[in-house]
């Protein structure tokens, strides 16, 4: 884990679900910009999963399991969220992702909070 | 991608003139209030809910009881539980089978139950819950989403019970 890339990746998420949740708010459905934005937030997820994984020290994390289990259920929500965005047409597609980006905001916290904790 | 138009700004959308919903190729922003959305809509959104905290669930438990059941054999049984509940509801949610909505129905009803309850023991009895559940004081861990989400789905399955089977387009979900 990367401190610097946790808390952008967060702040990514957030701004996503703003912007989503602005959008379901208009009534409207998650729109083409929204949708990259996404994609692109799960990839650079997945980027930092793989430098954590690569980081990893036999003291940290101190909890590997749930750390490990963190590092790849986090890269699940945004395509869940997409998927979703885009099978639904409507302002309840935007809800669907605006959830999703929450939940990975959140669960960049969890993640780094574990990485902390054993360093 | 055809929906790039629909994101634009400043189209005037007076509330009492209403787009037509319903065909899947119109990505002409709609309006979810639609009673046709009320069936399918917010069912989209529940199973997403559902979905995640199934996952996220039945990840937790089975971290818990593979590494460290022993600690508390009774929390982490709740854990798994639970998970299950979550899974039940998301199965119910996301089929149109004649069983989907009674088991959707069990699904919500059980889990309001349970982050009732389990959240009040957690509260009153620390000693018998010393290891955090998602139910475990009314769901705090997961930003209160564990009790307000059974309420939503009993709520969405409430308003939508005259309908009687889900229709039949929104199958390919």
């Amino acid at each position: 884990m990367i401190t610097p890339l946790a808390m952008t990746l967060l702040g990514i998420g957030l701004l996503l679900a703003a912007w989503t949740g602005l959008q379901a708010y208009r009534r409207r459905p998650a729109n083409a910009p929204q949708i990259v934005t996404a994609i692109a937030l799960t990839a650079a997820l997945a980027v930092q999963s793989v430098i954590g994984w690569f980081r990893m020290t036999a003291d940290i994390p101190h909890d590997r399991v749930t750390f490990i289990a963190y590092s790849i259920g986090i890269l699940l929500p945004l395509p869940l969220g997409i998927w979703v965005a885009r099978l639904e047409r409507t302002r309840w597609g935007s809800i669907a992702l605006c959830f999703t980006a929450v939940v990975v905001a959140v669960m960049t916290l969890r993640l780094h909070q574990l990485w902390q904790a054993g360093s | 991608m055809t929906v790039e138009h629909s994101g634009g700004t400043g189209t005037p959308e007076p509330a009492t003139v209403r787009p037509a919903a319903g065909d899947p190729t119109d990505t002409a922003p709609t309006d979810g209030a639609q009673p046709e959305d009320l069936n399918k809509g917010p069912r989209r959104v529940l199973a997403t809910l559902y979905g995640i905290f199934a996952l996220a669930a039945v990840s937790r438990a089975g971290v818990q009881i593979s590494t460290r059941f022993d600690d508390a054999p009774l929390a982490y049984s709740l854990s798994l539980l639970s998970g299950l509940v979550y899974v039940a509801a998301t199965v119910g949610l996301t089929t149109t089978r004649s069983w989907s909505r009674p088991l959707a129905w069990t699904a919500c009803a059980v889990e309001l139950v349970g982050v009732l309850v389990i959240g009040t023991l957690s509260l009153l009895d620390k000693a018998a819950f010393p290891h955090d559940t998602v139910w475990s004081r009314f769901g705090s861990g997961y930003l209160f989403i564990p009790v307000i989400l059974p309420l939503l789905g009993l709520g969405w399955l409430f308003a939508t019970r005259h309908r009687g089977e889900v229709p039949t387009q929104v199958a390919e979900s």
